[in-house]
């Protein structure tokens, strides 16, 4: 079996001393993609953050492709092939697109700007007539278009992606998922936080539930729905 | 025509370095989100730095301009960033401000033990005094043209920078999001000591500026810090082309009020004040600023006694002072009733910056106002002249406050230093105040006591000074003292429950002026001579620097400060001549005890004596029960969350 791109093992971690996730246990298999579902204050996002270096576990351990990276900063991370899109539009709002287009370019120096662009507005052409713009006067879709540019272009080992349907029209959020399945049919690594469970079963390999904490359920798409179907509200 | 063109020149070349030391200024806050108060100081030490290789150790003007500018200087904003600014908490704007303040002073501190300023410096001219060229029968030196030249040149730099390498977008990027940041790839802990190595460098180019075109001096090459902010201010600390309309603007101002315009009477002294008065007209044009929820910072609580151990104080503190005031004399005696006095008017930034969380550096323009007051109005020391100082203190105070609602934080402490440097120059300097030498002041007169015996008057202040804090700590419980902490603590939150900020800063700023001036008006009455120097506007950095120092949350860091500040030359004296500079040193590093404790040093030696105290002890006995409770009552919490999975 091959090592997998993420493995959490007896995580826990909070903030200031009050303790939100009490053991997380989850193994995200090299090439799919896992999907964690779960109410509000699980701790889905403190997950992420605890794998891309934002915040440090208190115990357990945290492998990425083998490799123990706890208490690793978020920079060596993401230069090591971690791309983390946090909740809420991961763009600067004070830049122009292309110059946060330009700073994913920080990730690698042998990316020419020019070709960082030409590859994001090949994917999301509505990009390329807002170039000159402020990242923050965009739409929410197109802010969170800029924010996929990034796992877009740098082709990273492992992405987290946190919430990309949160506020968005339907049709945006279609345009979204059309990226993500792209992204895993070409063998991408994708951990995906997602509240509402339909849109993610549609792509994902996974389904991992959690609840106050804890991984409560770990399958595949399809069993999801007998084993919590009835707690998450999901209905095919 | 020449003349007119010779003007214009100098005056371009005066805002282009203010353009060069504002540049710096805002580099380092756009990224770093600090505003730099020890700037203007980095650029002085620099400077001498500069004069020190130039002149002492005869280096070449390149070898020691490289070694200042891109060894030195980048170096310093390094250790400054990481050893200090990093540790600090970015949210909390005024321990931000008072710990560059604080650098400031220690920075000034070294220069003046290292240079002593009893021996006249001078730097080169950069091409000899006969570098000049001649325009229009006007003498230009190159030391003018070469500063228009960097200036241009830092504009058009900083422009590539900012815009076309990733570095230079990544630092603007940073203070929309730290953590992006780190996720794209790049430390944001990186991003921020580049920013303060690239504004100390800047900071450097300015000093050695000014020093090689004007003077090589302390004070004034500090305070290019104040000039550069009113240039910044234009840009709102972030617009860099902004920033240098503003500089120019402000040079060109200070060339042709010198050079067309006759200047008597009160305006003798506007050519200093031209920033300022700038300053004032930038910040009424500029948009209020929005209410923000913001986070805000943290401090721990300060205990805050009952009425009953308030009192219980005073009455500690009037029996000390009666019992120590009889075995005192000569100049300690007059310098602890200095300090008692200074004590009374510090209880002002008690109240306005320990409860109310704003900070003023125009205290002592009050403190000259009060006894300026006292002098004109206390005939024979007649005490009703000190309530009259309070109500007029009260008025001014309020006015003050009026265009300095629109702003909040950083902005509006700056822009109360601006209103005590204008007060300083244009109202305390002017002769017919107290600038023309020495001044008399009425003691004041109480009937049956002798208050022109210095014994008697230090136990009468020890009085003033008991009941006036305990009416600061009256206030503190009141109900408008809880809506000061709640503003402090939150503006937006308050706005959204219906309470008017106007009216509870306008009336803070009111009451915080009337004890200032009040305390200004007792000061006056006990030095009984007193001159403008006495209350030069610096001088109310160092007042609101000691007192958080001591504990800005409490009276007793008021007395300490105050006293502080009046014995320090009792200390002076026994230190050898080197070294005297080293209180400025000393006072510096002390400030630096910000950063282990920040609620001072008062509050914490209290905590102590009170966990002492075996009376009082079993009441924090019965608060640590109430922790415990807390904790129970949490895992009851963490328990209810639990039950739905069990469910």
């Amino acid at each position: 079996m091959r090592t997998p791109a993420l493995e959490l093992m007896d995580v826990r971690a909070g903030y200031g001393g009050i303790e939100v996730l009490h053991g997380v246990d989850l193994v995200v298999p090299d090439g799919s993609l896992v999907a964690l579902l779960g109410p509000n204050g699980a701790g889905k996002t403190t997950t992420l953050q605890v794998v891309d270096g934002r915040l440090l576990p208190s115990a357990g351990c945290v492998h990425i492709g083998g490799r123990h990276v706890n208490g690793t900063p978020a920079q060596r991370l993401a230069r090591a092939g971690v791309c983390s899109i946090p909740e809420g539009r991961g763009v600067f709002p004070n830049l122009s697109v292309d110059e946060n287009l330009l700073m994913v370019t920080q990730l690698h120096d042998d990316l020419a700007p020019s070709e960082v662009r030409e590859r994001a507005f090949a994917r999301f052409p509505n990009l390329a007539n807002r170039r000159r713009l402020l990242a923050g006067s965009l739409s929410g879709g197109e802010q969170q278009m800029l924010a996929m540019a990034r796992a877009i272009v740098t082709d990273p080992a492992l992405l987290l992606i946190d919430e990309p349907s949160m506020g968005l029209a339907p049709v945006v959020v279609d345009a979204i998922y059309d990226v993500l399945k792209h992204l895993t049919a070409e063998g991408m690594t994708v951990l995906l936080v997602e509240q509402f469970a339909n849109k993610a079963m549609s792509i994902a390999d996974y389904a991992a539930v959690m609840i106050n904490g804890r991984i409560s359920v770990f399958c595949e798409p399809a069993d999801l729905e007998n084993v919590v179907g009835a707690y998450l509200g999901v209905s095919a | 025509m020449g003349e007119f063109i010779g003007l214009s020149i100098a005056g371009l070349s005066l805002g282009a370095i203010y353009a060069i030391a504002a540049s710096g200024l805002v580099v380092t806050y756009t990224t770093s989100g600090v505003f730099n108060f020890a700037h203007g100081a980095v650029g002085m030490l620099m400077a001498f730095l500069y004069w020190q290789l130039r002149v002492q150790d005869h280096w070449s003007a390149p070898a020691a301009l490289v070694l200042t500018l891109l060894v030195a200087a980048p170096a310093l904003g390094l250790v400054l960033e990481r050893g200090l600014i990093s540790r600090l908490n970015v949210n909390d704007t005024g321990t931000m401000l008072i710990v560059t303040v604080a650098v400031m002073v220690a920075l000034m501190g070294i220069a003046y033990v290292i240079w002593p300023p009893s021996i006249g410096r001078l730097l080169p001219m950069f091409f000899g005094p006969n570098g000049h060229v001649s325009v229009d029968g006007e003498l230009v030196s190159y030391e003018e043209l070469i500063s228009i030249g960097l200036a241009i040149a830092t504009a058009l730099g900083l422009r590539l920078f900012f815009h076309n390498t990733r570095t230079g977008v990544a630092m603007r990027g940073v203070v929309d999001d730290r953590q992006l940041m780190a996720m794209n790839g790049r430390s944001p802990q990186v991003l921020n000591a580049l920013s303060w190595m690239i504004g100390a460098g800047f900071g450097a180019l300015a000093g050695i500026l000014t020093a090689s075109t004007y003077s090589l001096d302390v004070i004034n090459l500090t305070l290019l810090i104040l000039n550069a902010f009113a240039a910044a201010m234009l840009g709102r600390l972030r617009n860099l082309p902004l920033t240098f309309v503003g500089a120019v603007v402000l040079g060109l101002a200070d060339a042709y009020v010198t050079g067309y315009v006759r200047l008597t009477g009160w305006l003798v002294e506007l050519v200093p004040v031209l920033p300022t008065l700038f300053l004032f007209i930038v910040l009424l044009a500029l948009p209020a600023v929005r209410l923000r929820a913001g986070r805000a910072a943290v401090s721990k609580a300060i205990h805050v006694p009952s009425a009953g151990a308030s009192l219980r104080n005073g009455v500690v503190l009037v029996v000390v002072a009666a019992l120590i005031a009889p075995f005192m004399h000569g100049i300690a005696l007059g310098n602890v009733n200095e300090g008692a006095a200074l004590g009374i008017g510090a209880l002002s930034i008690v109240l306005l910056s320990g409860y109310g969380g704003q900070l003023s550096f125009a205290q002592y323009a009050f403190f000259g106002f009060g006894a300026w007051l006292f002098r004109v109005l206390g005939h024979g020391g007649n005490p009703w002249a000190l309530l009259v100082a309070a109500g007029a203190g009260a008025l001014i105070g309020a006015l003050m406050a009026l265009p300095a609602l629109r702003l909040r934080g950083l902005e509006l402490a700056l822009s109360t230093l601006a209103f005590g440097t204008l007060a300083w120059y244009m109202f305390l300097s002017q002769p017919q105040i107290i600038g023309g030498g020495d001044v008399t002041i009425p003691r004041l007169h109480l009937p049956g006591l002798s208050l022109q015996n210095d014994r008697v008057n230090l136990v009468f202040l020890a009085v003033v000074f008991a009941l006036l804090s305990a009416g600061v700590l009256a206030i503190r419980r009141s109900r408008f003292g809880r809506i000061l902490v709640a503003t402090r603590d939150s503006d937006t939150a308050c706005a959204t429950l219906g309470l008017n900020l106007r009216l509870t800063k306008v009336a803070l700023f009111a009451l915080a002026s009337a004890i200032a001036t009040f305390g200004g008006a007792i000061y006056g009455s006990t030095q009984m001579i007193v001159t403008n120097t006495d209350f030069e506007y610096v001088s109310s950095l160092f007042i609101v620097l000691i007192v958080y120092v001591w504990g800005i949350s409490t009276p007793g860091g008021a007395l300490a400060g105050g006293m502080s500040l009046a014995l320090a030359p009792l200390v002076e004296v026994h230190i050898p001549v080197r070294f005297q500079a080293l209180t400025y040193f000393m006072t510096g590093l002390g400030a630096l005890t910000i950063l282990a404790t920040p609620e001072g040093i008062v509050p914490l030696v209290s905590e102590r004596l009170r966990r002492l105290n075996p009376l009082i002890g079993l009441r924090s006995r019965h608060t640590r029960d109430m922790s415990v409770g807390n904790e129970q009552l949490l895992a009851r919490v963490e328990v209810s969350r639990a039950t739905p999975a069990d469910a």
